[in-house]
């Protein structure tokens, strides 16, 4: 039975590291061959969401700037090695799409002068490293705004997938733009714990259902169809997260608070290519066009005129500087 | 109140199938490791027959078959070889999960795409497969403990020499337990693409086949034991998150680790006196 256990425990240990296959490496035939940039991801980037939008980002890098571009995943004690065995190849810019990946990239930084490293939010810089933070909290503050108004019940509800602080805080700021609308609102706050339980996204978001939610928001990337496939059960409506999912065959999703990475993964190589980079943390909200709030035109006839209205003044207020949606920092 | 509990086992339905199974498995004397890629694999297998065939009965049957195909793998290596079944067992999650995400991404792009398949026919929370689990696991208890055949099964996991002495032949009942083994986590991941999500996401299944192996050693080795016991966890995992929803302030964590925790208590009350079959794992070799 021991040795069973033993086997039980190695097993998982294996099935950890299973999926971090490195993805493929390509180039164009014109372009500077010599620019080189590597993307690391905290999960698969087939998970139409949060790692997803970043691939999508380094994959505008190589169609526009003519760079050569690699991607992996790394988690944990991974992260190290995968950025220095990139800078060693001569990469010029390593990307981490998360805050993790933040210290290890100035910490590595010290090393290798003439690569860059750049996290998706944290808040270290050095020289050659810093962080890049997407300001999705924009996005789901009008959410918050648009469910307050949508909802009938007085009661909302945001189902996460992993508790990790960058989705925290943008169901803060969910929370906070709902309660600006409607003071008395209930949101009420799941999460799975696993970042690609489809059955359990559906679980969770029937059981807030059952307490009474009429619209739900989500943070759940590959398992976001769970969400979607309950709400459509249950006749409720939702706001889909990180990629436009309006388009989803459940026919529920009302709007979806994006994130548009091209054109800031762009600039961000092209600052590094031209040697112009300095460590810094740059915050890319939708002044840069980086956020989006985008209405399903489909479902339209279901979001009041006044409504809509309302998200227009304050994506206004939020360009002008009048607005400041709360983030947390980490 | 018969609607949460047709929803608890319908959502601990694919977990429950792959238990019953392993627990037949088990008491022939195999170990399969393999659950968690067998489940997987057919999810997968299911999902994308039923989504082209337009034909969810269709992507059941071709789950089932999978498993099977799976459970072969095994019993090639384990059974008619003597490898060591942790080690398969093992060797088939990785492949498992490394052949669905290649695939995958193949098939729905590298940053790929959220998409819905043909489910089975639902009445209310009831499917036929959530109605199938609870008889297949009483009738599985009936072949154990009731029949010559079971007697023999559960022989060829205690004391293969004796099944040997008697005439019986160990790798062939070894070879049946693992076909139900390999079968019914095949149902279970259809059944988890097909009833439960109506999709198919890398790595979907989450731990369930090895949810599934502990459900087999709490269930105390019986196949309505290892029912029960998935109901159980099933219960305690629904209740966690309406225990979230109600927002009383306890830490998410603690509640996702709730059904965990509760069920490594019980194991410490529940039939402390049962064993493990004593041949477990350990390959059977025809004395010369």
């Amino acid at each position: 039975m021991r040795r069973i256990l033993l086997a039980s425990a190695l097993v998982l240990a294996l099935m950890g590291c299973a999926s971090n296959e490195p993805g493929p490496t390509s180039g164009s035939a014109e372009g500077r061959q010599d620019f080189k940039v590597a993307l690391l991801t905290p999960g698969p980037v087939n998970d139409s969401g949060w790692s997803a939008l970043a691939y999508e980002g380094l994959l505008a890098i190589r169609d526009e700037l003519g760079a050569e571009i690699s991607n992996q995943e790394a988690k944990g004690t991974q992260i190290r090695d995968a950025m220095r065995s990139y800078a060693q190849r001569g990469f010029r810019l390593v990307f981490g799409h998360g805050f993790e990946y933040n210290e290890p990239g100035v910490e590595i930084a010290r090393d290798f002068p003439d690569t860059v490293f750049v996290s998706s939010s944290g808040g270290k810089t050095a020289k050659n490293a810093g962080a890049f933070r997407f300001y999705l909290e924009q996005g789901f503050y009008l959410g918050g705004v648009m469910a307050a108004d949508l909802s009938k019940s007085g009661v909302v509800a945001m189902i996460g997938g992993p508790k990790v602080p960058s989705i925290e805080s943008t169901f803060k700021a969910f929370e906070a733009g709902a309660k600006a609308e409607r003071p008395d609102i209930r949101v009420l706050t799941l999460f799975t714990g696993q970042d690609s339980d489809v059955a359990a996204a559906k679980r969770a978001t029937l059981e807030a259902i059952a307490q009474g939610a009429d619209l739900v928001i989500h943070q759940a990337n590959a398992a976001a169809q769970g969400v979607f496939e309950a709400c459509r059960e249950k006749g409720v409506l939702a706001i889909g997260s990180n990629a436009n999912q309006n388009e989803n065959e459940s026919g529920v999703v009302v709007a979806s608070a994006v994130i548009v990475a091209k054109p800031a993964f762009v600039e961000l190589a092209k600052d590094v290519r031209d040697g112009r980079y300095e460590g810094s943390i740059r915050l890319v909200g939708m002044d840069k066009g980086a956020i989006d709030f985008v209405i399903n035109p489909k479902l339209e006839s279901r979001v009041p005129e006044a409504t809509r209205k309302k998200l227009d003044d304050l994506r206004a207020k939020i360009l002008s500087g009048a607005l400041v949606v709360p983030k947390d920092e980490f | 109140m018969i609607e949460t509990l047709a929803a608890v086992a319908m959502f601990a339905t694919p977990t429950a199938l792959a238990a019953i199974g392993e627990t037949l498995g088990q008491r022939s004397g195999v170990l399969n490791i393999g659950l968690e890629g067998t489940m997987l694999l057919s999810a997968f297998v299911a999902a994308m027959v039923a989504l082209w065939s337009g034909n969810p009965w269709l992507g059941l049957v071709s789950g089932g078959l999978a498993g099977l195909g799976l459970a072969a793998l095994v019993g090639l290596l384990c059974v008619a070889r003597d490898a060591d079944q942790v080690v398969v067992g093992t060797g088939l999650n990785l492949l498992a999960l490394g052949l669905t995400g290649a695939w995958f991404r193949s098939l729905f792009g590298q940053s790929g795409q959220l998409f819905t398949v043909p489910t089975l026919p639902k009445a209310g929370s009831w499917d036929v497969l959530s109605v199938a689990a609870p008889m297949l696991a009483l009738l599985a208890l009936w072949l154990l403990q009731r029949t010559y055949w079971g007697l023999t099964l559960r022989a060829s996991g205690e004391n293969p020499v004796a099944v040997e002495a008697a005439g019986r032949s160990v790798p062939r009942y070894r070879w049946l337990g693992l076909m139900a083994s390999g079968s019914l986590a095949g149902l279970g991941g259809a059944h988890l693409a097909l009833v439960v999500s109506g999709t198919f996401a890398e790595n979907m299944t989450s731990g369930r086949g090895f949810v599934a192996l502990a459900m087999v050693t709490f269930g105390r080795w019986s196949p309505v034991g290892a029912y029960a016991a998935c109901l159980l966890i099933g219960y305690l995992e629904s209740l966690q998150f309406s225990l979230q929803a109600s927002g009383r302030g306890v830490p998410q964590e603690l509640l996702l680790a709730l059904p965990y925790a509760a069920s490594l208590l019980a194991l410490a009350f529940v039939g402390r006196g049962v064993r493990s079959p004593a041949a477990l794992a350990t390959p059977y070799r025809r004395a010369k």
